[in-house]
């Protein structure tokens, strides 16, 4: 893969903004995405065949390049790969690449195949790319970063081969380990076995090696192979467990800290994870940072760039071609439920668990002494612990509607709470 | 409207018949019903491990119970105990011999369930709800592995109150899997942490994550050689990603792919985006299965990258699923998860276990590439 200098950048698709590792590849992916009839799924090859092709066949017409981000949908523009895309716009696509080159240290790493997983399937509209690329020409994905990235970061693209299969892990115990990192940049994903095999791979391996090698400043402690090979040996796997994408150096120290120790005494955890974590945390946030802004009208999480610690925010659950069937609130659906006053432990259930408990009792015979709290008994004493509860209101049913309010934040558009009492028939077991 | 026991109550489109074998969307796929579910929604699935004769299945609910059900191999099942907590369970696992049940709940703690003297214990506590625990079996130690909304991850040794390690997390815990020595969380603000677990578990990377949504679930896959070498990470917005941890082409090895989406073929109505509620591998054939808010299941094959299956719709979404040891039985279950909020929530709508014959559907196609 790498650059290959199409039109001076990787080919990319005018219609939605997506990156592609090469010409074959956008053109397959034009037809699947933004040349194919609705009705009949013909994939045609350009926006005006398109357009001919469902007035002539299917007596219809169409108004604009189906899965096109708005402002692209030109059907009469004849765009094939990368050819016929206005002039401007290259530029436009020129300058925002430098724009992301410089602006973000990691790209991200994130490639929606879709189109080869559910072409027949799921051919609803990829609204998401192009809301999320287009502000950010440097959202690449994953095919293309290799080419991309800077090659003296330890990029995700040279896999030190620290985790081919998980035992090269940490150090110190199998003696293979050490053969991994210079083992696997430029090996066929079928040579890497872990089982030993390593020591005779080695010698194949130098040609492949040196430049990657160079660049990342972790394999400095194992510069090339003939003092590999007497790396074998030696738990010198540090540079295995500890490159990361972003992480070169600093991981070290704590990686090769943490070996010693490993053989036998606990280390300090507390060590260990801010190590990791320092170096790696201030991407993390970065990227999602850039993640989470160019979020304009499509479904994805719109939050302030502080992403760790703030509070739940609301995401973006509808735009015009999706919505996203979930509550508005960030926070997961058990966080959500958790919270509701019904959830609050010890607080009764709902009548369910004594009355089920009961018909399954036979089997349960043996456990009540154990674990058997009051709970089943809970119907009887209720109002403990019920913030917010009414009393006067039907003691064992927490769903009453006055519970639900403070719970319920801002409750979005559907039709509220009162619908519940139908539903909840109060005062019943079941 | 029904006021007894455990008979299904209005919605099912039935006269509330228990184990009805009409049609009714409850259960379109006709699958194998568990008797006697919890009253609540299920939380999660466990199948017993190899290392015990016959299949067990565990199934935590937000009715702060833990149930146990036999299922034998005329697909028959029977409930055989059940542990409370004294809040919502929210995730459970076997030991690796079959002898003791694992169980984590929203009220702070984690149990220990001997099976064999019916006794439960706690092994745990944590700051906040207890959302993952995972049973490791290492060869220089066994623990359990607890996963909280408190931003931690603890690991304990069952016998001492106090965790035998703690390991700070940038945010609060969302799933979490283990399979030695690989252990993958994912977390609050799209975190999401490998650990390495030889010799004692420590942070191995963080990874960004592929996904743009909030995470859901989170599974390791194995390599041909058995060994943990990727995940498939789920989210809210329907998207399952495929990740590798150490592979020769990132760019090429690693995608993520839609599901559990409604319609969508015609542009004009907005396409509704399910999340995926659990992802499950299967043990033999490497192939997984994602079930969704949108109430189906959907097989598929990652190498392949083609789906095998998508079930019919059930009427209510899919919580928590999962394959029994040798990947004969998938089971998977049918009970609300507040996706669409409170109004939607019917606590007389009874909530169903079901069980399908895996053999079969779940086998690789042949590969494209």
């Amino acid at each position: 893969m790498g650059r290959k200098k199409k039109k001076q950048m990787k080919p990319w698709c005018w219609y939605c903004n997506r990156d592609f590792d090469d010409e074959k590849i956008l053109i397959q992916h034009q037809k699947a995405k933004h040349f194919k009839c609705h009705i009949c799924h013909k994939k045609l090859y350009t926006g005006p065949g398109l357009a001919i092709h469902c007035m002539q066949v299917h007596k219809e017409t169409i108004d604009g390049v189906p899965n096109a981000i708005p402002g692209r949908i030109d059907i009469e523009l004849e765009i094939y790969g990368m050819e016929g895309i206005p002039e401007k716009d290259m530029e436009e696509r020129r300058r925002m690449l430098e724009q992301k080159n410089q602006e973000t240290q990691k790209k991200k790493q994130n490639q929606d195949d879709s189109d080869e997983y559910d072409d027949d399937d799921e051919p609803g509209p990829s609204f998401q790319q192009p809301a999320a690329r287009q502000p950010q020409a440097g959202y690449v994905p994953p095919m293309t970063q290799p080419g991309m990235l800077p090659v003296g970061s330890g990029t995700p693209a040279l896999p030190p081969g620290s985790y081919s299969g998980i035992p090269p892990m940490m150090p110190g115990v199998p003696p293979m380990i050490p053969a991994t990192p210079p083992v696997m940049p430029g090996m066929p994903p079928g040579m890497i076995p872990m089982g030993g095999m390593m020591p005779p791979m080695m010698p194949g391996v130098p040609p492949g090696i040196p430049p990657p090698m160079g660049t990342r400043p972790a394999i400095t402690h194992m510069p090339q192979l003939p003092p590999a090979a007497g790396v074998l040996p030696r738990p010198a796997v540090p540079a295995g467990p500890s490159v990361q994408p972003d992480v070169t150096k600093p991981l070290f120290p704590s990686a090769g800290q943490s070996q010693q120790t490993m053989s036998g005494s606990p280390h300090t955890p507390p060590s260990t994870t801010s190590d990791l974590a320092k170096p790696t945390f201030p991407a993390y946030t970065q990227s999602s940072t850039g993640l989470a802004s160019p979020n304009a009208g499509s479904s994805t999480v719109s939050k302030p760039p502080s992403t760790v610690t703030s509070k739940p925010a609301t995401l973006t659950t509808s735009s015009a071609t999706s919505k996203l069937i979930h509550p508005d609130e960030d926070i997961s659906l058990e966080e959500f439920r958790a919270q509701l006053s019904q959830y609050q432990c010890s607080i009764p259930r709902q009548g369910q668990t004594t009355s089920a408990a009961a018909s399954v009792g036979g089997m349960m015979a043996p456990q009540q002494h154990s674990m058997r709290h009051p709970i089943p008994g809970q119907y009887g004493g209720p109002q403990q612990g019920m913030p917010g509860y009414i009393p006067g209101r039907i003691p064992p049913y927490i769903q009453a509607p006055p519970i639900v309010p403070p719970v319920y934040q801002g409750g979005p558009p559907r039709p509220t709470i009162v619908t519940r009492p139908p539903v909840m028939s109060p005062g019943g077991h079941y | 409207m029904s006021l007894f026991g455990t008979s299904s109550g209005f919605g099912t489109g039935g006269t509330g018949v228990f184990g009805s074998t009409t049609t009714d969307s409850h259960n379109p796929m006709k699958d194998v019903e568990v008797t006697s579910p919890p009253d609540d929604s299920i939380s999660c699935l466990a199948f017993s491990p190899p290392t015990m004769p016959g299949n067990f299945l565990i199934g935590g609910s937000w009715a702060n119970d833990v149930r146990c059900w036999e299922v034998q191999d005329n697909g028959q099942t029977v409930p055989k105990a059940q542990q409370m907590h004294t809040g919502p369970v929210l995730d459970a696992c076997w030991s690796d011999d079959g002898s003791r049940v694992f169980t984590a709940s929203c009220d702070k703690t984690a149990k220990m369930w001997d099976l064999n003297s019916n006794q439960a214990i706690q092994i745990a506590q944590h700051d906040g709800p207890i959302k993952a625990i995972h049973w490791i079996k290492a060869p220089n130690y066994s623990c359990i592995m607890t996963g909280s909304w408190d931003k931690t991850l603890k690991f304990w040794d069952t016998r001492s109150p106090n965790p035998m390690m703690s390991l700070q997390m940038p945010e609060r815990c969302y799933c979490a899997d283990v399979v030695y020595p690989m252990a993958v969380v994912a977390t609050a603000e799209r975190g999401l942490i490998v650990y390495q677990l030889e010799n004692q578990p420590s942070e191995f990377r963080r990874i960004e994550s592929p996904l743009k949504h909030q995470h859901r679930c989170v599974a390791i896959f194995k390599d041909k050689q058995n060994k943990p070498t990727g995940f498939a990470l789920g989210s809210i917005e329907g998207r399952v990603a495929i990740h590798y941890i150490n592979p020769p082409n990132p760019a090429k090895d690693n995608f993520t792919f839609k599901c559990h989406r409604s319609n969508g073929t015609n542009t004009t109505t907005p396409q509704d985006i399910y999340a995926v509620n659990a992802i499950a591998f299967h043990p033999v054939h490497g192939t997984l299965a994602t079930v969704g808010s949108d109430g189906r299941f959907s097989f598929w094959d990652k190498d392949a990258r083609t789906k095998l299956k998508t079930s019919e719709q059930l009427d209510q979404p899919i919580t928590a699923c999962c394959f029994n040891h040798n990947g004969n039985i998938f089971a998977y279950a049918s009970s609300y998860d507040w996706s669409k909020g409170h109004e939607y929530y019917n606590p007389q709508k009874k909530n169903y276990i079901f069980l399908r014959n895996a053999a079969e559907e779940l086998k690789p196609r042949n590969k494209k590439w």
